[in-house]
């Protein structure tokens, strides 16, 4: 196959080589070292980068000199080599890092062009969209089958949250006093309160397991159509689903008021473990109304913490999951399927089953996603569920490597950034520093149009992309539709 | 070999340790003045007083998409009230940030970004109050989390009823209580509610004697809030017939087959409940190209008079466009002095000074006489919001009740002739007809 | 391939003569519809004509987009979700030469109207077909050959892409325009009237398929697009040359684009960056329901969705009104693609014509 990724890795890298070979460093030399070495120079040339070159810019700041050295000790030593342990390090001193990441947020450095680093804050938005692309991977990454409408599983995990811990369904009797009133570990919520309140917990659980639901039921009559039939029917799911939400407060002219229409479910109750649990183990009573001292500095903002924490957990369970299933029966079929669905077929793979079945998981992490999501943002509303948040997703997957975790999650947690505050400061870097008046966020789309492309084009496999997935695209594969559209 | 990775994982290990011992110690220094909201959705911190401020009133509207040009008036003018009193309530020393609360891509405010915000303002203890927020919707995600903080708000423009109060057809089961999770108010608003604009607009339709309307609106949280207004209000006034009552589709390439169907419902007038840049103007001309001369009635949502008039053409002459407020001949004396120097400071005459730049105005001097009379606690400011009592403002007289409404409702009713929005007349709609 | 897939099943049961579910199903729904439209037609008759109209109109600038998607799906089988936005450049261009450019106003005279409008209509089809053309050139041309889904992901980039050039260009807003095309009646049904416009729109749709017709099925470059269509590796060897002819595809995919564009500007008057995609989507379904890669079928799907969408927005009695809109029509496209995948006028084959 002749991509032109080839023909650019063939006349860019020989420059490269070419430039480094006047400065004394040919490429046989580099080749000759050790890979500790090798990655001492790199570390050692970041350094450089950042220490002399940007940090005039800048400022010279501890807080990036130390995440330099946490970056040396992860990345220079050859940890896999360490017996037993060995391969486990890097992972857990990035996980590590996360932990402790509310704690030392706010005292980061400016990142170059995009900004102030993220604070707690975005960092539950970026964990969010990591679970859901993590879920958006098993579709596509794994299974191969691209999904266009993977928002209607995020809107249905938010709604879901929204109709069981709030006021919606309470009721008026004609004094104005709650008809309908059921609690079940519910936190905070006054007395006399009507309506469903069960506790975000469960909810986050049956919110994946309701969403899965919705994920077989749309699956079944589709998923047996050819790859890009599949992505427009799911396009339409995904601009059904939200519409529903948006009519649904008086469904079909019965004056059923389902989701409350335009205004949208707000507000949902409060996460948080109770006062039991507070006053036994310590945990958070109530995530919106932690004490601001409860984690130690009262500048790192406890709410957020908690929300991060949290999230954090879900991710890790996300990853877990998607972890152990790509190494099953299962998730050896998705692959198969992926790679030539004919063969696969005919090597027994039972088709329907095994892709229904990525989409249940897919929408069951979306599901959480927008639960926890709902949570976090105190409500759903139909305006945060359109076509757009469904290609941002992709763009994530894509971008970091689809099939791969850590791929992904770097996907996901970047644009996440972008999204949040890493476009704006773009904006307003750009007008500071070179006086160009221009509102990025407003072309936000546009990027993530370019990156798609420039992806798709260069470096289909993504930026960290699976060996597998890497040599399909090398490769090319035979994915000759099994049920023709044409008769 | 072996002992190498030990070293180095010795050495890596200690790394770890001083990076962390040393963000502790950062973390441990704290700050005195004010600090300032995040850059990413909030402008940088105004302040020409001496020193730095002490505390921060943050304003959150949408500064991005069609109500650009008025929000962005509209925090000058809170700034500019706060400038005047020399950035001072009091004894304390205030800054103001403007945060935006839209996202360009949705051209509006943005859930999310509300939801953020509001945490911004919960978590930053120099925000000492909030004057905000200019969509309804948005006040809805940012009330709860304030409330949990007791941080106090002052809306110049939101409208929705149920914030504040119950009315039966319009707000929904549990509204307001729902929106304040300690069962103590913050949230005051300058501007009336819906429900007298609604009532506004009705009375009009029975001025003109109209005997069958046709309600549109255009499913956002405001539009169908001020559509279901309008309707109660019909309906209490009676002898007027609701012959339609349904949604515009934004994104539609036309709305002639809807004009064809409002025709055959022989409506003498439609009401168009929502906002302008939901293509309003779209559905004004083929309204107009539909139905000839019938009567076009919108709310405020569509008081941008320059985008609605450029949007729909000559198609939008003589439509009736209402808004809270009173034009620049009928305000009191502070607000025809706020209007002459704030209209001098942006090179305007004080006749061209938008209607809601006077809310804005307003929203800032009730928080600043709630802060002057604090003890400089969130919760002392809130529990004076609740006193606010002026007899001359820049909209005139009011008092606030229990409920955090005003008292102070006119309704300007304008008529677009000849290119522009004329002053129509003043319609003050009576309490029976509003509260029912 | 008889493999897990239901398909061959109902290929069974209906070689046995048993409807399928899906059949009967399908026929209960046309049914009730058909019931629908004929109460409503009864109970308001000129309202009924007057949606009927409105219908054709909208649904034939739909069929010029819906050709474009057609006709692209015909040769690479690529959904091009760029199409609709291509389209929607073409709408702006149209504005600002009609408008900005050439100052056409309401109510010009007709020795003024139609050569400007002519010339107008040409900038907008050469300018959308070399839009298109380009993206083919940056976007899918590199990546034949790769995984299927990676053409249908730069498609979308591309959309995306042209989108923020629109708004890059013309801001956030509406843009407006004057009504350009006669506005006078030229007949009334009851009250209603039908006008001007709305007949030189169907007076531009009309020719233009017939010409499209003519030139797959009777020149030389029709007959190199339908074989590559048929068997690409095939057409090279009997000497097509492929890339030329993917190109043409598209340049007149482009230009119908183009064409669509300069009617929807002149006869919608109001055009926004985010709307043709929006219509995009619509027109493809369009495409479906008719039986993607069928050209006459692109139009009548076309002139088949502008119908529902004007009967279920005007229509009195019972009908679920606009705010389902979106909704119905995405249903249309999910039941066709799931049911009856070949469309209305699937029996014959692009490849067949």
């Amino acid at each position: 196959m002749n991509l032109p990724q080839i023909q650019l890795r063939h006349q860019l890298k020989p420059a490269c080589w070419r430039l480094l070979g006047r400065a004394g460093l040919s490429e046989s030399r580099w080749r000759s070292w050790s890979v500790t070495r090798r990655r001492a120079v790199i570390a050692a040339t970041v350094f450089v980068v950042v220490a002399i070159v940007l940090g005039p810019i800048y400022g010279f700041s501890l807080a990036a000199f130390l995440t330099w050295l946490v970056f040396v000790a992860l990345y220079v030593p050859r940890w896999e080599r360490v017996p037993r342990v060995g391969r486990w390090i890097p992972p857990l001193g990035v996980l590590l890092i996360a932990i402790a990441f509310p704690f030392y947020s706010f005292k980061m450095f400016t990142i170059p062009v995009l900004g102030q680093f993220p604070d707690t804050h975005t960092g539950v938005v970026m964990l969010i969209y990591t679970m859901m692309a993590l879920g958006l991977n098993v579709v596509v990454g794994y299974a191969g089958l691209l999904d266009l409408g993977y928002v209607a599983f995020f809107a249905m995990g938010a709604y879901t949250t929204a109709w069981f811990a709030s006021q919606q369904f309470a009721g008026q009797t004609a004094t104005g006093a709650p008809l309908r009133s059921f609690s079940l570990g519910s936190i905070d919520i006054l007395p006399g309160t009507g309506g469903f309140h069960i506790s975000i917990w469960l909810l986050l659980l049956l919110a994946g397991v309701l969403t899965s639901i919705i994920g077989i039921v749309i699956g079944l009559p589709t998923l047996r159509l050819r790859g890009d039939y599949l992505a427009i029917v799911t396009l339409g799911f995904g601009e059904i689903l939200p519409q529903v939400f948006r009519n649904g407060d008086n469904l079909f002219g019965t004056g059923f008021n389902l989701t409350n229409g335009p205004q949208g479910i707000v507000p949902v109750d409060p996460l948080g473990f109770g006062h039991t649990l507070d006053h036994w183990f310590g945990l958070p009573a109530n995530y919106l109304t932690v004490a601001p001292n409860t984690f130690g500095p009262t500048n790192l903002s406890a709410g957020d913490a908690a929300f991060f924490w949290t999230a954090l957990v879900l991710v890790l369970i996300v990853i877990f999951v998607s972890w152990r299933v790509r190494d099953s029966k299962l998730g050896r079929a998705w692959i198969a399927i992926r790679e030539d669905e004919t063969a696969a077929a005919a090597m027994g793979v039972p088709l329907m089953r095994t892709k229904t079945w990525s989409y249940a998981m897919g929408a069951f992490f979306g599901g959480v996603a927008g639960a926890y999501f709902a949570a976090f943002t105190g409500g759903a509303n139909p305006d945060s569920f359109f076509f757009n948040i469904s290609v941002f997703i992709l763009c994530m997957v894509i971008l970091g490597g689809m099939g791969n975790i850590w791929g992904v999650i770097f996907g996901a947690c970047f644009l996440a950034y972008l999204d949040q505050a890493g476009l704006a400061n773009t904006g307003a870097w750009l007008g500071q520093h070179l006086g160009i008046k221009i509102e990025v966020p407003k072309y936000e789309f546009g990027i993530y149009g370019v990156i798609l492309l420039v992806v798709m084009l260069f470096r289909p496999e993504g930026l960290i992309p699976s060996a597998r997935r890497r040599r399909e695209f090398k490769e090319g594969v035979h994915d000759e539709p099994i049920v023709e559209a044409h008769v | 070999m072996k002992k190498r990775f030990l070293v180095a994982a010795v050495a890596a290990g200690a790394l770890f340790a001083v990076a962390f011992g040393a963000y502790a110690g950062i973390a441990k220094v704290s700050r005195v003045s004010a600090t300032p909201l995040p850059s990413s959705s909030c402008g940088p911190l105004q302040y020409k007083g001496s020193g730095s401020p002490q505390f921060i009133i943050a304003s959150d509207l949408p500064l991005q998409g069609s109500s650009r040009s008025q929000t962005v008036e509209l925090s000058k003018a809170e700034a500019f009230i706060l400038g005047q009193q020399g950035w001072k309530a009091g004894k304390y020393t205030v800054g103001y940030q403007s945060c935006d609360d839209s996202t360009a891509q949705a051209g509006k405010w943005d859930p999310a970004k509300c939801s953020a915000n509001a945490n911004n303002y919960a978590r930053n203890t120099s925000v000492i109050g909030v004057l905000g927020t200019f969509n309804s919707g948005c006040a809805e995600i940012e009330i709860p989390t304030a409330n949990r903080a007791s941080l106090g708000m002052v809306s110049p423009a939101n409208t929705y009823v149920g914030i504040t109060h119950s009315a039966t057809g319009v707000t929904s089961a549990g509204e307001p209580g729902k929106y304040y999770p300690t069962g103590k108010r913050n949230y005051i608003r300058v501007v009336a509610a819906d429900d007298f604009q609604g009532a506004a607009d009705a009375l009009l339709a029975q001025s003109m004697n109209e005997k069958k309307v046709y309600i549109l609106n255009d499913k956002e949280a405001y539009g169908a809030g001020i559509a279901g207004t309008y309707r109660n209000a019909l309906k209490h006034l009676g002898g007027i017939q609701i012959v339609g009552d349904e949604a515009w589709d934004p994104k539609a390439s036309s709305y002639a087959d809807l004009a064809t169907k409002i025709k055959n419902s022989g409506a003498q007038s439609v009401f168009l409940g929502g906002l302008e840049c939901e293509n309003g103007g779209k559905l004004i001309k083929d309204l107009r190209a539909g139905l000839g001369n019938i009567v076009i009635v919108a709310p405020d949502g569509f008081s941008s008079f320059k985008d609605t008039i450029a949007h729909a053409g000559s198609a939008s002459e003589n439509m009736f466009i209402s808004i809270a407020g009173e034009p620049f001949k009928f305000l009191g004396k502070g607000g025809k002095a706020f209007a002459t120097a704030f209209g001098k400071s942006l090179g305007l005459p004080a006749t061209k000074v938008n209607p809601y730049s006077n809310y804005g105005a307003t929203a800032m001097v009730t928080m600043l006489k709630a802060i002057e009379g604090s003890n400089g606690t969130r919760a002392s400011v809130t529990g004076n919001l609740f006193k606010s009592k002026f007899s001359d403002s820049p909209i005139g007289g009011f008092v606030i009740n229990k409920n955090g409404d005003t008292n102070n409702a006119p309704i300007s009713i304008y008529k677009v002739g000849g290119g522009t929005a004329n002053f129509y007349k003043l319609i003050t709609p009576p309490a029976k007809l509003v509260t029912g | 391939m008889a493999t897990e897939v239901s398909a061959p099943n109902l290929a069974l049961l209906r070689r046995r003569g048993i409807p399928s579910p899906a059949a009967i199903f399908g026929t209960l729904l046309v049914s009730a519809v058909l019931a629908w439209l004929a109460y409503n037609a009864v109970l308001t008759p000129s309202l009924f004509a007057k949606q009927f109209l409105i219908g054709l109109t909208n649904g034939s600038v739909y069929g010029l987009v819906a050709l474009g998607y057609t006709l692209v799906y015909g040769i690479l089988e690529l959904i091009n979700f760029a199409h609709g936005d291509v389209f929607m450049l073409g709408a702006m261009i149209s504005a600002t030469f009609a408008v900005q450019i050439f100052g056409l106003g309401a109510n010009e005279a007709w020795y003024v109207l139609w050569p400007t409008v002519l010339l107008t209509l040409l900038i907008a089809m050469i300018f959308c077909g070399v839009i298109n053309t380009t993206v083919e050139r940056i976007a899918y041309r590199p990546l034949r050959g790769a995984p299927r889904l990676a053409p249908l992901i730069t498609a979308i980039a591309m959309s995306f892409i042209l989108q923020n050039v629109a708004l890059a260009w013309k801001g956030p807003n509406y843009i407006a325009l004057p009504y350009i095309l006669p506005q006078s009646s030229v007949f009334s049904i009851g009250p209603y009237h039908y006008q001007w416009a709305d007949l030189i729109v169907l007076f531009i749709t009309v020719p233009v398929l017939l010409l499209l017709t003519w030139f797959v099925q009777k020149t030389r470059q029709g007959k190199a697009m339908r074989a590559t269509a048929q068997d690409r590796d095939a057409a090279a060897m009997m000497g097509i040359n492929v890339n030329r002819t993917i190109s043409v595809t598209f340049l007149i995919a482009g230009m119908l684009a183009g064409a669509a564009g300069l009617i929807y500007a002149l006869y919608f008057t109001s055009v926004r960056f985010d709307q043709g995609f929006q219509l995009g989507l619509i027109a493809f379904t369009a495409a479906v329901l008719g039986g993607i890669g069928n050209l006459t079928g692109a139009v009548l799907g076309a002139v088949l969705i502008g119908m529902i969408q004007a009967f279920n927005n005007g229509l009195t009695w019972h009908a679920p009104g606009s705010d389902w809109t979106q909704s119905i029509v995405f249903a249309i496209l999910i039941l066709i693609l799931v049911f009856r995948p070949e469309g209305l006028l699937g029996e014959r084959t692009p490849e067949g014509q």
